[in-house]
């Protein structure tokens, strides 16, 4: 399993009794404890109890501490502009609590996806989204965005590198218009050939 | 086994395998694309070679819908591509030059399934299914990696596996050698000329497309030269490289 997919919290294969619990009750699960992070107002006891349950969690679906390491660093400098921004406004209790529930909140939505084949996560996630096809929502086109959300973001992270391996290459100082040019174009085009591949394949169908 | 006449014998009956382009045109923002071709192809396996720019994506692209034709007709096996696209699809797996750009789902097995989504199969069965192709060209150890892992020629064997799984009658690459080494050029091509369904390949790679029965050739939107494909790939040689 790769840096980046680790980053992107996508499955890492395993036999543990958080891999197999079925999808639909790990994603109430994070609903339920979402909501234990986010509603109460904060207090370090909950934060701090959220905390070793989450490690535990880590720890229990074998993962080890390092993906849980390597999410909170992919983090930094999300926790920077959330820190700093707050710590203007309010004191730093509150700001360094809110930043901590955020990280809480999203590590956990890692550990569902790490755990979780995305295939799973998109069937449950399609039959809960069933009942609202009454008002226009189309489940299965939902789920497939999601899919190719998470499919795409490394595509374009390696079209980025790309650019940027080209700059270097020809010796050019770093241009944030000569990378986001490209990129865009490059990302338009990605898009082009993939909506071409999804006909191909019947999407529309 | 296709035959001259371009049917093919299945069980004791006749269909059709003809490929029939009629004075097509394609034209887009006022540049021709396509002029005036008119053709008729049978043969298993089929090389469409040229310059680039020359409309052989395009033609290519036509067979399955994803291009449609300004002027002419363009019958796949009877059908029109234009009016009955899902039919078209149906018959005709497409792989494309990047495989990541075909790729649409983040796992290897993940994205063989998804080509059988909306075929009123049981997930038994989809799994079996996708299993079995992964298994046939050496992919089952691979079945739980994100997509974007894998090497050039993996993704490529990838696109291909999620094509055909769904038992296309027809398969369409367009350049699939293109970005790849020369070990996964000749994997990917002992691949696509083993399989049994008819294959129609767009490609620079001219001796992949030595290996094919036929050879057409195109200039400028127009077909210059169709046949044996040996003779049409000398003539190539001689008169375009």
């Amino acid at each position: 399993m790769s840096r980046m997919s680790q980053l992107l919290g996508m499955y890492i294969p395993g036999t543990s009794i958080v891999h197999r619990a079925r999808a639909g009750y790990k994603l109430l699960a994070l609903l339920v404890l979402g909501l234990a992070i986010t509603i109460p107002p904060p207090s370090w006891w909950l934060l701090g109890s959220i905390a070793i349950v989450l490690v535990s969690l880590y720890v229990i679906a074998e993962l080890g501490l390092r993906p849980l390491a390597r999410q909170l660093w992919a983090l930094k400098w999300l926790i920077l502009v959330v820190l700093g921004s707050q710590l203007i406004f309010l004191p730093w209790t509150v700001a360094v609590a809110n930043s901590t529930r955020m990280v809480q909140l999203i590590l956990l939505a890692a550990l569902v996806t790490l755990t979780t084949r995305t295939a799973d996560i998109l069937s449950t996630l399609e039959r809960a989204l069933r009942p609202f096809a009454k008002i226009g929502v189309d489940p299965e086109r939902v789920s497939l965005v999601l899919a190719m959300t998470i499919r795409t973001v490394p595509v374009i992270a390696e079209l980025g590198e790309q650019i940027s391996d080209a700059q270097r290459a020809r010796g050019g100082r770093i241009s944030i218009r000569a990378f986001v040019v490209p990129l865009l174009v490059g990302s338009i085009r990605q898009a082009d050939d993939l909506a071409d591949a999804l006909v191909a394949r019947g999407m529309d169908d | 086994m296709t035959t001259s006449r371009g049917t093919e014998e299945v069980s004791g009956s006749t269909i059709d395998t003809s490929i029939r382009f009629d004075s097509v045109r394609v034209e887009r923002g006022g540049v021709q694309i396509l002029n005036d071709v008119t053709t008729e192809l049978h043969a298993h396996r089929i090389a469409v070679i040229g310059a680039n720019g020359s409309g052989k994506s395009t033609f290519a692209r036509m067979l399955n819908g994803l291009v449609t034709a300004t002027a002419g007709d363009v019958r796949v096996r009877g059908i029109d591509p234009r009016r009955r696209g899902r039919d078209a699809r149906a018959l005709i797996g497409f792989i494309f030059t990047n495989p990541d750009a075909q790729i649409v789902m983040p796992t290897v097995a993940e994205d063989v399934a998804f080509s059988l989504r909306g075929k009123q199969l049981a997930k038994a069965e989809i799994d079996r299914r996708v299993e079995a192709v992964l298994e046939r060209y050496g992919l089952a150890e691979l079945r739980d990696r994100p997509a974007h892992e894998l090497s050039g020629g993996q993704k490529q064997l990838l696109a291909v596996c999620s094509v055909l799984v769904s038992e296309p009658a027809i398969l369409v690459a367009d350049e699939p050698t293109t970005l790849l080494d020369a070990a996964n050029t000749r994997r990917v091509s002992d691949l696509l000329m083993g399989l049994r369904q008819q294959l129609i390949v767009v490609t620079h790679d001219l001796a992949l497309a030595r290996r094919c029965e036929v050879a057409v050739l195109f200039d400028n939107g127009r077909i210059v030269a169709q046949g044996e494909s040996a003779a049409v790939i000398d003539q190539y040689e001689r008169e375009f490289c």
